[in-house]
């Protein structure tokens, strides 16, 4: 079934979310109830992420997210500049909230200290998991080779920021709001660390006469 | 590390540029982008910031690929019902 309450124009959400007490209550209850559905659209479609709760706590944690969304939503109402429909707008910050809280369930408990690459740097357990076939010797050396270079960059050109949250992210495969989370900071610096990483690997890569088409069918020609 | 993460991230490393932008700006951006995708436009084109962000941030790809099937479903008649979703959680 299809909730269809999604009837009022840009200006009659803002008019009536600005209004005095009756007409405000009725647009913030539809407003909260479309946030809650937006959470519960996310956390239907990522399940895996809460596996340990019940489904009465699942459905809290809902209320709980839209609720916050709500608050942010009034909060940034003056921030809506009417270049997309106001649901749209408003979809965004469920959207933002249900996904922190999703990947902060998944990772309740695991110490980022136990995973599997070290913070420290060290990746000299550092393999490819392939199903292929083995690599002829050429290709062999090749791949060590920009691999060999890759791993020099990490650990010799990387700030202990830069490299810990590269290794967390791209090696360990932690979510980006999880990494920000335990280490205390926010989406906005764990993107800056990880692009000023991309920025000094690819021009240490380009620096030695390597290009993408290169590397790629250098890594991908045993498929 | 599966070699198919390991291409991606390496595809990444040479799409870097030497500037783009951060997470909050996206997010002020990416309702107007799923718009102009919505309304059939060519969003990369017109926004490339937010188009090469969006390549490079698994969160925020994430939320606007999430973004995109709530718009798409509005278009074709509306989100389900909130009992309907309810009915969703295992």
């Amino acid at each position: 079934m299809l909730w269809m309450a999604n009837t009022r124009t840009n200006e009659e959400w803002l008019e009536e979310l600005r209004a005095s007490r009756a007409k405000q209550e009725a647009a913030i209850a539809d407003l909260r109830n479309l946030l809650l559905r937006t959470v519960l659209f996310f956390f239907s479609h990522n399940l895996r992420d809460f596996e340990r709760l019940a489904r009465d706590e699942i459905l809290q944690l809902a209320e709980d997210c839209a609720q916050d969304a709500l608050i942010a939503v009034m909060n940034h109402l003056s921030d809506f500049r009417g270049d997309s429909k106001f649901t749209t707008w408003v979809y965004k910050f469920g959207v933002n909230i249900a996904l922190m809280a999703a990947r902060r369930e998944r990772w309740r408990g695991v110490s980022l200290d136990q995973l599997p690459f070290g913070v420290d740097g060290a990746l000299s357990e550092w393999v490819l998991r392939d199903k292929s076939a083995e690599l002829t010797s050429d290709l062999y050396v090749m791949q060590s080779e920009i691999r060999e270079m890759i791993r020099e960059v990490i650990e010799q050109d990387l700030t202990a920021k830069q490299r810990r949250v590269l290794i967390l992210m791209v090696f360990n495969e932690v979510p980006m709001d999880e990494v920000a989370r335990q280490l205390d900071t926010n989406r906005n610096a764990i993107y800056k660390m990880l692009h000023d990483a991309r920025r000094k690997l690819k021009n240490r890569l380009q620096a030695r006469g390597f290009d993408i088409g290169e590397i790629l069918a250098i890594f991908s020609v045993q498929r | 590390m599966q070699r198919e993460n390991f291409e991606n991230w390496l595809k990444n490393i040479y799409e870097t540029q030497e500037e783009e932008i951060s997470c909050t700006e996206c997010f002020d951006l990416v309702s107007q982008f799923v718009e102009l995708e919505t309304s059939g436009q060519d969003a990369a084109a017109k926004m490339p910031d937010v188009k090469q962000h969006l390549k490079q941030c698994p969160a925020c790809r994430t939320e606007y690929e999430t973004l995109r099937d709530l718009r798409r479903l509005e278009e074709e008649g509306g989100i389900p019902s909130l009992g309907d979703l309810q009915d969703l959680i295992p």
